[in-house]
């Protein structure tokens, strides 16, 4: 009996250590991981869904998170600005960094020299590729290699999770095209500019943002001038991150009857959106059903 | 095979110059521009509309290899240049994950001497600061090793530094044109000869939650501040004895923050401070006696930043020592007598991020003589705009 017991803790304390412990900037990248890691990962993530991941405080208690990981997996394309003092704090020499923006196309690079008079503009093109359930599977696959290579034992149940994940995304990719394909060249007025990838995979048009440049509060001769745009092209809908305030977005509604939705951008922007599946489900739906 | 040389010289010099480019450390400029008037009656400022000569701060910061960091900052103060901090750091790679500062920095005594003053929510250094560390806060030469403890999940660190202890002659230099001074009731001199100064501190950061945050800090400073002749005999041929007169800084403390959303935060903050120090004093026959005093100093103060671009906050100060004053005893800190309180509220407007602030700060503040002089109370009001170019990185909470 005492054979069994000491047998049974020893293979769950060997099955503990092989977890690749693993730490992502955000949430939609940690439901990937999780997916393709299964019980073989042990993941965590610093910026909440419901926080813009452009502005993340720079706390000791991520640095300790860092401190514990074997890998990070970032966006980048300078969206975590604050991602090396988080790594410097954690003094962790063998923290392994990947960024996933490494295997995607980037969008709306500038093509002039980039200065703080155009906003906060990413001067190695849009981070927010994740929008785009076709680039999700680039980040999947770039997850699969690097935790195949930090733990090659465990590089079938990760290849087995990755195909499952693909074939389920895949089934969904269609689901959201149907659903997108009445809205082909809508115009739509979004308040950060998060969303190039989004509507390029599914056809809808950027007629505007409510921010008068990237990262740049409303103004209110900006919002006059979205009024007008507004009720030139009959545009029925302004889409804000859930973090935004709603000011703005509201006063413009008010005047022009524009619908203002509130969509989050990362898992547990909003509590029922559990898995980057829920999230985009969730963003379609709601485009689709009020566009 | 001039023209070969010459070549394979623009080559070279094209390869580093490519390599700098693409490796160019973060270049950052922060410019402060104070415009302020003063209600003390008598000082030159008394009612007037006054504009000081804008400070300006440069920063050069970036990794030097893999393992270790660099940070040049050059100060303009008060129409002069000067390095405020130039030093490197070893981030990683080193045993027990040691990191290891060397150079010229604010040192980590509290939490707010190592965040430079346009970082702060409030306009007016904290009084006891201005009487224990001086104008420029405490900043030294030398080198400190970091330690992060075992802690679980509360991340522990604890920092033990040696220091050149300059700091400690140049916190009262401002006040007095001279830095020896010899009139009759202050005729010690400043003279620590090559005595290092000690520094420790100790601080722990707690997650309460989603949306709370605390950071409780113990710090500590101990060395020699002054050697000088002790006159203990009338006998005028007595030969004097060299004195070493040590100080001791304990400190204490504490910052809790509340941030429910990117647009909402409120921040409680306090530090304290205990100073031990042995002083020569003179007797009735003027003779030099020694003696242990014990003083502190400290401040509290709230700030809540709402909608994003506005906040709004108080601070009570106390110290022992009269801000701004000639000093009764040796130096500023080596007053047990005489104290100095004050409450400063500000209004601040942040209309984009952090690269464009305006400050209004009110002071008052009051003194209390120990010989009953009487001194009417002081308000300042400050104006103040800070403004901040290039990638100059955010402090940890």
């Amino acid at each position: 009996m005492l054979k069994n017991i000491l047998i049974i803790f020893f293979v769950s304390a060997a099955v503990a250590v092989a977890q690749v412990k693993v730490v992502t900037t955000t949430t939609v990248i940690y439901d990937l991981v999780k997916n393709v890691g299964g019980d073989k990962v042990e993941v965590d993530y610093l910026s909440r869904g419901d926080q813009d991941v452009h502005f993340l405080e720079i706390l000791p208690s991520y640095m300790l998170k860092l401190r514990k990981a074997d890998l990070f997996f970032k966006v980048g394309l300078q969206l975590e600005m604050w991602a090396p003092q988080l790594i410097d704090g954690s003094r962790n020499s063998s923290l392994k960094i990947i960024d996933l923006s490494e295997n995607i196309a980037p969008k709306e690079i500038p093509t002039r020299k980039v200065d703080a008079s155009l906003g906060d503009v990413h001067p190695f093109g849009n981070p927010h590729y994740w929008l785009d359930p076709e680039n999700a599977k680039s980040m999947l696959q770039r997850i699969y290699e690097e935790l195949s290579s930090y733990s090659p034992e465990n590089e079938p149940h990760f290849k087995e999770n990755l195909q499952s994940y693909f074939a389920k995304l895949d089934k969904k990719i269609i689901e959201w095209e149907e659903k997108m394909s009445n809205l082909k060249q809508k115009e739509i007025v979004f308040f950060h500019s998060a969303w190039i990838y989004f509507t390029d995979r599914f056809g809808v048009t950027i007629a505007g943002y409510v921010e008068p440049k990237p990262g740049i509060p409303p103004t209110p001769s900006h919002n006059a001038s979205i009024i007008k745009l507004i009720q030139k092209n009959k545009i029925n809908l302004i889409v804000m991150d859930v973090f935004y305030s709603d000011s703005a977005p509201n006063q413009i509604a008010s005047v022009t009857g524009a619908k203002v939705l509130r969509i989050p951008t990362q898992v547990y922007g909003l509590e029922k959106n559990s898995s980057y599946i829920d999230l985009i489900d969730y963003i379609v739906n709601q485009i689709s059903s009020n566009g | 095979m001039r023209t070969v040389l010459s070549l394979a010289f623009l080559l070279i010099l094209n390869s580093i110059t490519i390599a700098q480019t693409t490796v160019n450390p973060d270049i950052s400029a922060v410019g402060e521009f104070n415009m302020f008037t003063s209600f003390a009656e008598g000082s030159p400022e008394y009612g007037k509309l006054n504009f000081d000569i804008p400070n300006a701060e440069i920063y050069v910061e970036g990794y030097l290899n893999p393992y270790a960091r660099a940070t040049f900052n050059i100060a303009f103060h008060e129409g002069e240049f000067h390095g405020e901090e130039i030093f490197a750091e070893i981030v990683r790679g080193l045993p027990l994950d040691i990191q290891i500062k060397a150079g010229k920095y604010l040192l980590g005594f509290g939490k707010i001497n190592t965040i430079h003053p346009h970082a702060w929510a409030f306009v007016y250094r904290p009084l006891f600061q201005q009487i224990y560390f001086g104008d420029e806060g405490f900043n030294d030469i030398g080198f400190d090793l970091s330690f992060i403890l075992p802690t679980g999940d509360i991340y522990t660190t604890l920092d033990l530094g040696i220091f050149k202890g300059d700091a400690l002659t140049m916190s009262h230099k401002h006040e007095h044109s001279e830095e020896h001074m010899d009139d009759e009731e202050n005729h010690y001199e400043v003279n620590r000869g090559n005595s290092p100064i000690f520094i420790g501190r100790l601080s722990s950061f707690f997650s309460l939650g989603d949306f709370s945050n605390l950071e409780v800090g113990l710090s500590s400073s101990y060395g020699i501040y002054n050697k000088l002749d002790f006159y203990s005999s009338t006998d005028s041929i007595a030969v004097p004895d060299n004195k070493a007169l040590n100080y001791f800084y304990g400190g204490i403390d504490f910052k809790f923050k509340y941030r429910p959303d990117s647009y909402t935060a409120f921040v409680l903050q306090t530090e304290a401070l205990w100073n031990r120090r042995n002083v020569l004093r003179k007797n009735e026959l003027d003779l030099d006696f020694e003696k242990n005093i014990n003083t502190f100093g400290a401040f509290v103060y709230f700030d809540y930043r709402f909608n994003r671009i506005f906040s709004i906050g108080a601070k009570y100060d106390f110290t022992y020592g009269i801000i701004e004053d000639e000093p009764k005893f040796n130096t500023l800190s080596n007053d047990d007598q005489n104290k100095t309180s004050g409450i400063e509220g500000w209004f601040g407007y942040y209309p984009i991020e952090e690269t464009l602030a305006f400050r209004l700060g009110v002071q008052h503040l009051m003194f209390s003589y120990a010989d009953a002089t009487e001194r009417d109370d002081e308000t300042k009001i400050n104006l103040q705009l800070i403004f901040s170019l290039g990638p100059h990185k955010a402090h940890p909470f």
